[in-house]
């Protein structure tokens, strides 16, 4: 019953945003409303935590022919991380977003964008996982392209193409599938595949469209350019909203179709997985080092960050699904504070090109801190979040046999750390060059919120690397669910 | 410069396309209709009628803007889709309401046609409210 609600939130909160004119109310509902969403989102962890999974029938329309929401671990885990980022990004956006924006909407559309969120975390059949594709899309497009200035709708068409594009190649790989199968919900078009031996090889072309839709949302290595030519275009809060929650959706879907379907046909996509995560971990990261705007560097750094999640995946043990789920929940948390910060560099000095910028340690210690924190969890530093999430990628590939791999992506670890320390030393360390002229307003702007929503995910991303052992112990039973692919078969259709 | 034919044509033709419109919502759901169409149609009564007399007099018959009806809609849809819990069961299920009726004989009413009227006010509010705002974009009175 509970896993309506995360989808009925939001929802309400569109229509109230809709209806009610104060800008003071919408703003302080959409706090509140983002609140009660995170309060849902662990009350569905603690049940998942007892029962393992539940389920709803939408309709009450029995498994293979309505639409199930189906939450298992995984599912939980990204709920109650998207859930927080989402609720951290909205106390941040209140400051942070100009009043024009607000007063437009802005906090409908970012509903718009959890509800499509929740509903792909539940989603358990394939065509309802694409109407929630579209619906966070829809918010999405919105949300970038808001404002109207020149270099964002530059961004935006990017943006907006290369989605729909992706949109297209998923919709269409379903429909070979529906019409191969004849069923489109996951746990029962995983047991036809399972029960019909060879059938996968007729799939192939359906599962090649789909994973490609997968790997253009997730940005991986060929398909990942709109990313970093989009994210440094909208307001920094919508960036740290879209780089905590929607690349993430993507690597989601295809964590899920792996487990439920490709692993018929390891032979076939496991190199071809592995290789996607290499050269997204590869590019990512040298592309990043090229750059001199402090968003550039960053969404570069996504792309990377994600290779690891897909290696993880490719590893298919255990150990690597479970690095795969923990560095997914670092990632969103820690990505999203690097871009809280620069959001904040951005709001003092108007510019976020690395050249002219300095001084900002002196100007304010708390947050050059709260970036060193994030930066050197995403780095990979002990004991923040990201050493154990890179630690436990490298165990399961060396544990697999993959040492080629683990080695490839301590080497990406390094250089991860010279792009940190590169924005480290320009930002924050080193003097405003003198031919510069120096910010004539030296007054701080109020930061109150701002730094409060960061400080809070600054202390989940220590949280999450001091205390890591429940949160791994966690993720290697949502990994042993994820392989044990009968389980969710048998629980979804019964 | 008034044109009276055209004029009293256009205020015809609203009638007889809200009454079509509400024609096929309660044609819906057993047959071709629903809350879509139904809407899509109302709301071209409304536009013809904006061509004719200005975005004003339509806004001033409409009563509320346009954005609060899609709002409204949206409401209806809602409350139908949360309706069936309080009957403790999943959410979205339909739920009738059952026997015959003194005067009207047997009828079938049930949620779908309150999900139908939400859809109805969506899309005739979200079709009012673009072509609404087009049309004062280009200063169309």
């Amino acid at each position: 019953m509970i896993l309506p609600a995360l989808l009925l939130i939001p929802f309400l909160y569109i229509i109230l945003a809709i209806l009610i004119k104060s800008k003071k109310v919408k703003t302080w509902l959409s706090f509140a409303f983002s609140l009660i969403n995170l309060g849902f989102a662990i009350w569905v962890m603690a049940q998942v935590f007892e029962a393992g999974m539940i389920k709803t029938q939408m309709g009450s329309w029995p498994a293979p022919f309505g639409i199930t929401l189906v939450a298992d671990r995984f599912s939980a885990f990204m709920l109650l991380v998207s859930a927080l980022v989402f609720a951290v990004v909205t106390l941040y956006s209140i400051q942070s977003v100009d009043t024009a924006r607000i007063k437009n909407g802005y906090f409908l559309f970012a509903h718009g964008i959890l509800m499509g969120v929740n509903g792909s975390f539940l989603a358990g059949d394939l065509f309802n996982l694409y109407v929630w594709f579209e619906v966070m899309l829809m918010g999405s497009f919105i949300l970038i392209s808001f404002g109207g200035e020149r270099a964002q709708l530059e961004g935006a068409i990017k943006y907006l193409i290369l989605n729909l594009i992706s949109s297209f190649f998923f919709v269409a790989g379903i429909g070979i599938l529906y019409g191969k199968m004849g069923t489109l919900n996951m746990a029962d078009l995983s047991q036809k595949i399972a029960q019909s031996g060879d059938v996968l090889s007729q799939l192939s072309p359906a599962m090649v469209l789909i994973v490609v839709g997968f790997a253009i949302k997730g940005a991986l290595f060929p398909f990942f350019f709109w990313l970093p030519a989009s994210y440094h275009t909208p307001p920094p809060a919508v960036t740290a909203l879209f780089a905590g929650l929607l690349t993430k959706v993507g690597i989601y879907s295809l964590i899920r179709i792996y487990t439920l379907f490709l692993y018929h046909s390891t032979s076939f996509w496991n190199p071809v997985v592995l290789w996607i995560g290499i050269l997204s971990m590869v590019i990512g990261v040298f592309s990043a080092s090229s750059q001199y705007d402090f968003r550039k560097i960053l969404s570069f750094h996504i792309i990377s960050q994600l290779g690891y999640v897909v290696i993880g995946l490719a590893f298919y043990t255990v150990a690597g699904l479970a690095a795969a789920i923990f560095f997914l929940g670092h990632n969103m948390i820690s990505k999203t504070n690097a871009f809280l910060v620069a959001g904040w560099v951005h709001r003092e000095r108007q510019t976020l090109n690395l050249k002219v910028l300095g001084d900002m340690f002196k100007k304010n210690t708390l947050w050059g801190v709260l970036f060193f924190i994030s930066a050197f969890s995403l780095a990979g530093l002990p004991p923040l979040s990201g050493f154990i999430g890179k630690y436990l990628v490298i165990k399961a590939g060396i544990e697999s046999g993959h040492i080629n791999v683990a080695l490839v992506a301590l080497f990406v670890g390094f250089f991860t750390l010279f792009s940190m320390v590169k924005i480290w030393i320009e930002v924050f360390w080193k003097n405003t060059p003198p031919e510069v002229e120096a910010p004539v307003n030296t007054k701080p702007l109020p930061h109150g919120l701002m730094i409060s929503a960061s400080i809070i995910l600054a202390l989940a991303i220590v949280g999450m690397g001091v205390f890591a052992g429940p949160v791994v112990n966690f993720c290697e039973m949502a990994a042993s669910d994820l392989l044990n692919t009968e389980l969710y078969i048998n629980f979804v259709l019964k | 410069m008034r044109n009276i034919i055209l004029e009293k044509i256009v205020k015809l033709f609203l009638n007889v396309m809200l009454i079509f419109s509400v024609y096929l919502l309660f044609r819906g759901h057993n047959n071709p209709g629903g809350g879509f169409i139904a809407g899509i149609i109302a709301a071209t009564g409304f536009i013809f009628y904006a061509i004719i007399f200005g975005t004003e007099s339509v806004k001033k018959m409409i009563g509320l803007s346009s954005r609060k009806w899609m709002g409204l809609g949206l409401l209806v849809v809602l409350i139908t889709a949360i309706l069936p819990v309080f009957f403790s069961k999943a959410v979205l299920t339909s739920l009738w309401v059952p026997g015959d009726f003194p005067l009207l004989g047997a009828l079938h009413i049930g949620t779908p046609l309150l999900f139908d009227s939400g859809v109805f006010l969506v899309v005739s509010g979200m079709i009012l409210t673009i072509v609404i705002s087009i049309m004062e974009v280009l200063e169309w009175n």
